[in-house]
């Protein structure tokens, strides 16, 4: 996993509240073999206009998008983070939603009210992923998303702070990270990462494990 | 303190304990088609590469045609197989394909490739997985996180340590019984959340006197009582199926006496060392016949369809929703259910002795008219060997299709489907509602029930048929 510690980007807004997973990404998707490619298919049936999603063998071919639909605002263009509200993530677990929102290029997602922003397992495979999900008390979450699609925001994970930079000047926020998840993102640990830190030990394992256990070559 | 088979091969393989979790070593890693694509896709997004690759073996079961298998038809079944062949090139893991002359059924093929050994940890994303534990291996099913996480780390992290449960099962097997019926007897009598948590580990003279495959057919389904994994302890059956045959991946020489050697000290020390214990008589068990949709909606063949007040560990509304499904009524004697397919293979029941047992039933009769009969041998090795022993003459000539091999209608995966309203009687291990195709209606039974089935066009005793003679 890509660590992250301090991360500048624009923030792209979806001003509706429970946003579910099949809006995120469609069933028809989990068919695809793989773990990546998802990022075009991210909210497939809003983003394009009827008719254009991508097939799911095909996910970068698509029809024309719908103009009106945020990502594709000129100001969302190369946007990394994504303000949603309430209940994002909600319905069923797929880490393909996770995997969507992370492949179309977001770090992080912000939504408002602690406890209340995202789905929990949602949550938890964002963070999984690398994805940082923050929620931040209503009002704050109001500046940044009127400042609107396109608005920069800097993310400090180290030092808990988020920056709006704004016309009038910088507004910091703190944010509230678990420790054990903000020490993964941080050095960028996921569980095989961390289970990697062990590899003395497993390498001390394999070295008094007996000859015979080994296959011999076909 | 004395310790169990499977405390032992635990203890053997933890790398790193804390108190609420272990890191244990996996010394096999078996792979298929449907849920180890992500898991390589993960692999190549963080950059990492299978850290052992000799430990990690694959082949394509599930999508693979049986008629043919190389003409793939459906497009996604397609991909999924191709993504694995890119895979195993990309990752440098061996893969047994088809027509490679020893692809198979993923838990068919450990065994005969000489893999799965005694003592060994071994994980599949797969729940059959439990199969392996014949040989006295810990073998359990992962999801496809933990597929990746054995790619990259050859390790698992496991929570508390489940407990152990023994079942013993004493005196002997009649004549035209199977071990597919002590299994089915084990299962309708603790009932398929009966070893939930803890390791079974099968034992006692009815279990010692079962070859390989018998063993493994009971090992197979531990899954379908609940258990994390089914073990048998390694005994000269096991030691002799392990260094005769061809057997490539399998120690040789001063090796496997050494592991022999070490072999012989892997057995629970004392029946008083399981955490819980069960006996069974052999002798007692007719057999069995699925009625439901679960594998412990089970009866006799000489019993009746229960009423649904009546069913062990169902209530009354499940089991008249299981007796609706199967369109069944309370009272309808087991041999007067008429069957439309007969499906003999899978991961239980489709290696070479439960084709000889077929054969012995099918050889001199005929599928009855009305039904459908396909035989499909679990691995290219066993077809191999059955055409070699000519058993697929005797399937051929009794009016049954013979099949390459694969998972097939087992789990419909592969054009291999029960219509809705089918009914099928299957060697397989799930009897779960549509399972084998949407609507279709599954009854679990042994190798040489299915065949005297086919004969019949309905279920019947086997032991009368057999008493027939041909
Ligand atoms: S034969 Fe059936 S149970 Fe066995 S691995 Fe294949 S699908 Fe699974």
């Amino acid at each position: 996993m890509e660590p992250f510690t301090t991360h500048t980007g624009k923030v792209a807004v979806l001003d509706w509240t429970d946003v579910n997973t099949d809006l995120i990404i469609p069933a028809r998707y989990l068919k695809r073999v793989e773990r990546v490619g998802y990022g075009p298919l991210l909210f497939a049936d809003k983003r394009y206009l009827p008719g254009g999603a991508p097939e799911a063998d095909k996910p970068t071919e698509h029809g024309p998008v719908d103009p009106d639909f945020f990502l594709n605002k000129p100001e969302s263009q190369g946007a990394t983070i994504l303000v949603v509200r309430k209940n994002f993530g909600c319905g069923s677990s797929r880490e393909h939603a996770v995997w969507a929102v992370a492949q179309a290029g977001f770090r992080a997602v912000i939504a408002p009210v602690k406890g209340e922003g995202f789905a929990d397992i949602f949550e938890g495979n964002a963070y999984g992923n690398g994805l940082l999900p923050i929620e931040l008390p209503i009002e704050e979450w109001e500046t940044i998303a009127q400042a609107g699609n396109g608005a920069e925001v800097t993310i400090d994970l180290q030092a808990l702070k988020l920056t709006l930079h704004g016309k009038a000047g910088d507004q910091t926020f703190t944010i509230d990270v678990p420790e054990t998840q903000r020490h993964r993102l941080l050095n960028g640990l996921d569980a095989i990462a961390e289970t990697l830190l062990d590899e003395p030990a497993i390498s001390s394992h394999e070295a008094q494990a007996p000859a015979w256990i080994t296959p011999q070559p076909a | 303190m004395p310790e169990t088979l499977f405390q032992k091969v635990w203890n053997r393989h933890v790398v790193k304990a804390t108190d609420e979790a272990t890191l244990l070593y996996i010394d096999r890693h078996l792979i298929h088609e449907v849920t180890s694509p992500q898991a390589f896709d993960g692999l190549r997004l963080a950059g990492r590469k299978v850290r052992r690759p000799e430990l990690t073996i694959a082949t394509v079961d599930h999508n693979v045609p049986t008629e043919n298998q190389l003409d793939i038809r459906e497009p996604m079944s397609r991909r999924q197989v191709e993504t694995l062949r890119t895979n195993c090139r990309d990752f440098d893991v061996t893969l047994f394909d088809v027509h490679g002359g020893r692809q198979g059924i993923v838990h068919v093929i450990g065994p005969e490739l000489g893999l799965t050994l005694p003592g060994t940890t071994i994980v599949c994303g797969d729940s059959h997985t439990s199969t392996h534990g014949a040989f006295g291996a810990l073998a359990f099913g992962i999801g496809t996180s933990e597929v990746e996480h054995v790619l990259a780390t050859q390790t698992l992290w496991q929570g508390k340590r489940p407990t152990s449960f023994g079942i013993e099962v004493r005196g002997t097997l009649s004549p035209g019984l199977e071990p597919k019926d002590i299994i089915l007897a084990i299962i309708r009598q603790i009932g398929t959340g009966g070893a939930t948590g803890t390791v079974v580990e099968y034992y006692g003279p009815a279990i010692e006197a079962l070859s390989m495959e018998g063993r493994l057919t009971i090992c197979n389904m531990s899954i379908e009582a609940g258990a994390r994994a089914g073990l048998i302890a390694p005994d000269d059956t096991t030691i002799q199926y392990i260094s005769m045959g061809d057997r490539p991946f399998a120690p040789k020489g001063k090796v496997l006496e050494a592991a022999i050697a070490d072999w012989k000290t892997l057995r629970t020390d004392d029946p008083s060392a399981f955490d819980r214990h069960v006996v069974l008589d052999a002798s007692q068990i007719a057999p069995q016949v699925t009625w439901g949709t679960n594998p412990a909606m089970t009866v006799d063949v000489t019993g009746r369809v229960p009423e649904p007040d009546k069913v062990p560990f169902s209530s009354a509304e499940d089991a008249r929703r299981a007796l609706d499904y199967m369109g069944l009524i309370p009272g309808t004697p087991i041999s007067e259910i008429p069957v439309d397919v007969v499906f003999i293979g899978s991961c239980t029941n489709g290696r070479i002795e439960d084709l000889r047992t077929a054969a012995k039933v099918l050889r001199g009769r005929k599928v009855a008219p009305s039904v459908r009969a396909l035989i499909v041998p679990g691995s290219e090795l066993v077809r191999h060997q059955a055409e070699a022993e000519g058993l697929d003459t005797i399937f051929r000539e009794a009016g049954a299709e013979w099949r390459e091999s694969g998972c097939s209608m087992c789990l419909a995966m592969n054009p291999d489907k029960l219509t809705p309203q089918q009914r099928s009687a299957s060697t397989s291990n799930r009897n779960f509602e549509g399972r084998q195709g949407p609507g279709g209606r599954t009854h679990l039974v042994s190798p040489s029930m299915a065949a005297a089935a086919a004969v019949a066009g309905h279920f019947v005793d086997v032991r009368s048929m057999l008493a027939q003679g041909n």
